[in-house]
């Protein structure tokens, strides 16, 4: 089985800060594996130890994701090989179009079972990557998946449990697809020692955008501005708790007079 | 000159990071409370490799540089100073010796063991009678036949009770002074070996320290590392690595204090400000960082001298030093800034204040770093004159 794990090495908000006016400065903020894409890793590797398959791991953005430190540390994390899609002209693109070249780094890649991503990227949060990824190849899309298991894997099945309000979902599915991994589908593993003393030996594809086919899109998007949400006035109503019973009363009640509840 | 760690050293940082905070942090403060050796925990430091992480792979280690160890020494010590020394013990003590003295056979049987975490390793060098005077001890090992007969005892040492594999050493030869010492290989279970109660400590109360037995003791004769005679030498070699062990476990202790002390002055108010904006503290914040940060670079110093095989055993003593006063400083400030509650054990200031204290201690005092270092320092001046 051939499971690509589609990462994105990002900046981690936690070191950027917040200007009074509200603009972010991300001159600080190191980049690293974007925050859920470990967990895409984990179920990635528990389907690939479970079908004796290979993870590959891919990526896609400016030169700096080529950087041997961004390969290094996304290769400790027990991937096989990576496929590095560098190119400065993928500075600040956008969803659809790392989408696109993604999708077409995943065909050539080739013979591809499942590509698996993480719920979200930490420093955008769209959670679009997935769907648009999987409406380029022309696959499936589940998203909030919380395990996977190659159930039949020489017929290409794959059965996925995605949570679902209230429950689980079992999916089978025949062909290859696109899964986002749930947040908490899975605690990743800490890379071990051997793991990070190997991975600067492990094989890289680096690639540029115009090796890849990728089809001309002809829609552009630009953000033209961001903006903080106003700030609603708050209550500040405080209930004695010395009788917890007594306020949960009061809260109920004051929840409901509100229109809350 | 180049004061940047490699990238696998960042990685490694950045993994024993995550694995102390997922594995480590949550429990550090019971097994303290507890005094509980953290059995739980070997496997899992096992599993991703930091039980043998300077030995070769072909010994089941992880094949890192001794930097790299030193490395996960301090951050390990940054959460939980108890978990630190086992690891430090383990593989900076037990697995050294075994590594640079042991026959192809002695390495195959009980470094692999070691290095792979499968078990767990004890060096044992000191007696009632023998601490700093280390070769005073008392402890005998008589060649009969086959088999070397070990009799005496030894104390405080790290591991015990846990530990599967003790390096130990014994005389062999009373006349000879430190010449007759010699080193040994000695398992749990070996009839005539006993492990006594453990010691109940101000700090570090997790790790386990007991006094060792050994009552007509017999081991096979090729259970001596090294050569007969040797063991002083073996010993002290040892210490020399296990010092920058330790000078990093201080670091991570200090390391740890501050943390939580800048986090701490930040929040709490006082005279309706935070008590980081007041002088008298951001100058202790100043004194903290710098002295750790001279610590650490003598620490790493003497690590990265060993990896190149250069002398590094007065850098060594000038880490170990050098690093556990600042240990025993830094977290006396940090109580300061904590004011009344860093008294209490709310916070985790008030155990690295107690766990600073030990590395002062072991593997030499201060005080015998002092007459390492001047002892050497005098004779390099005799030397240039
Ligand atoms: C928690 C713990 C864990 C330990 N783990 C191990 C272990 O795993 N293996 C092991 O072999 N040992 C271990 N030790 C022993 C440790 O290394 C010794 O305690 C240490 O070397 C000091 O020896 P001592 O306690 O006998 O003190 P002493 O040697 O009696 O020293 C008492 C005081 O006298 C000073 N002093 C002694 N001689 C001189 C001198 N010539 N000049 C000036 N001052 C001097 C010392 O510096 C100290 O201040 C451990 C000890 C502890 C407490």
């Amino acid at each position: 089985m051939k499971i690509v794990v589609a990462y994105k090495w990002a900046p981690n908000p936690q070191d950027a800060s917040v200007g009074v006016d509200g603009a972010v400065d991300w001159s600080r903020a190191k980049p690293g594996i974007s925050e859920y894409d470990p967990v895409a890793i984990e179920l990635a590797r528990r389907l690939a130890e479970a079908t004796g398959g290979e993870v590959i791991a891919l990526t896609a953005g400016p030169k700096s994701v080529d950087a041997s430190m961004a390969r290094k540390a996304a290769l400790s994390r027990g991937f096989d090989r990576a496929v590095i899609v560098a190119d400065d002209a993928l500075e600040g693109a956008g969803t659809t179009e790392l989408a696109a070249v993604l999708a077409a780094a995943v065909r050539h890649i080739g013979d591809v079972d499942v590509v698996i991503t993480g719920d979200s990227s930490v420093d955008v949060g769209a959670k679009m990557v997935p769907t648009v990824l999987a409406g380029q190849l022309g696959w499936p899309a589940v998203a909030e998946v919380t395990a996977v298991s190659g159930s039949d894997p020489a017929a290409g099945l794959l059965r996925v449990e995605r949570a679902i309000t209230g429950g689980t979902q079992v999916l089978e599915i025949t062909g290859p697809a696109v899964l986002a991994a749930s947040t908490d589908a899975a605690v990743p593993r800490v890379p071990g020692m051997r793991d990070i003393l190997a991975a600067g030996k492990k094989p890289v594809e680096t690639l540029e955008v115009p090796a890849l086919d990728v089809p001309a899109s002809g829609t552009t998007v630009t953000v033209t501005a961001t903006a903080r949400p106003d700030l609603k006035a708050r209550k500040g109503q405080l209930i004695d708790t010395a009788d917890p019973a007594a306020a949960a009363a009061e809260l109920v009640a004051a929840l409901r007079a509100d229109g809350a509840i | 000159m180049d004061f940047e760690l490699s990238e696998e050293q960042l990685l490694i940082q950045e993994m024993v990071r995550e694995f102390a905070a997922a594995e480590v942090a949550p429990i550090a403060a019971e097994i303290d409370r507890n005094h509980r050796f953290p059995e739980e925990l070997i496997p899992k430091l096992a599993e991703v490799g930091l039980m043998g992480v300077p030995y070769p792979e072909e010994f089941g280690g992880a094949g890192a540089d001794y930097l790299s160890f030193t490395i996960v020494v301090e951050e390990l010590a940054r959460v939980c100073a108890s978990t630190s020394v086992i690891v430090a013990a383990h593989a900076g003590l037990a697995a050294w010796p075994i590594f640079e003295y042991g026959t192809p056979a002695q390495k195959e049987k009980y470094l692999r063991a070691l290095a792979t975490g499968e078990k767990l390793g004890a060096f044992a060098l000191t007696e009632p009678g023998a601490g700093t005077d280390a070769a005073s001890g008392k402890t005998t090992a008589v060649l009969d036949g086959d088999e070397y007969v070990l009799n005496g005892s030894k104390i405080f040492i790290t591991n015990g009770g846990y530990a599967d594999i003790y390096v130990v050493t014994a005389m062999t030869d009373p006349d000879r002074g430190t010449r007759g010492i010699s080193a040994f290989i000695v398992e749990k279970d070996t009839p005539g070996f006993t492990v006594g109660e453990r010691e109940h400590k101000m700090g570090i109360k997790a790790s386990s320290t007991t006094p060792l037995y050994f009552s007509d003791c017999r081991i096979p004769k090729d259970a001596l590392l090294g050569k007969e005679g040797r063991g002083f030498v073996i010993a002290m070699e040892t210490f020399d690595g296990g010092r920058v062990g330790v000078g990093a476990q201080a670091v991570g202790i200090a390391q740890g204090a501050l943390d939580a002390s800048i986090a701490y002055a930040k929040e709490r108010v006082q005279f309706g400000k935070p008590i980081s904006t007041f002088e008298a503290i951001q100058w202790m914040i100043a004194d903290m960082a710098t002295e750790i940060d001279a610590a650490r670079l003598l620490v790493y110093r003497a690590a990265w001298m060993k990896d190149n095989g250069l002398k590094y055993g007065q850098e060594a003593s000038m880490a170990k030093l050098f690093a556990a006063e600042t240990a025993t400083r830094v977290a006396g400030k940090a109580i300061q800034i904590h004011g009344g509650y860093g008294f209490t054990e709310s916070y985790p200031v008030e155990r690295a204040y107690r766990d600073a204290k030990i590395t002062e201690i072991y593997e030499g005092t201060s005080e015998v770093q002092r007459m390492t270092i001047a002892g050497n320092a005098l004779r390099k001046h005799k030397a240039t004159k």
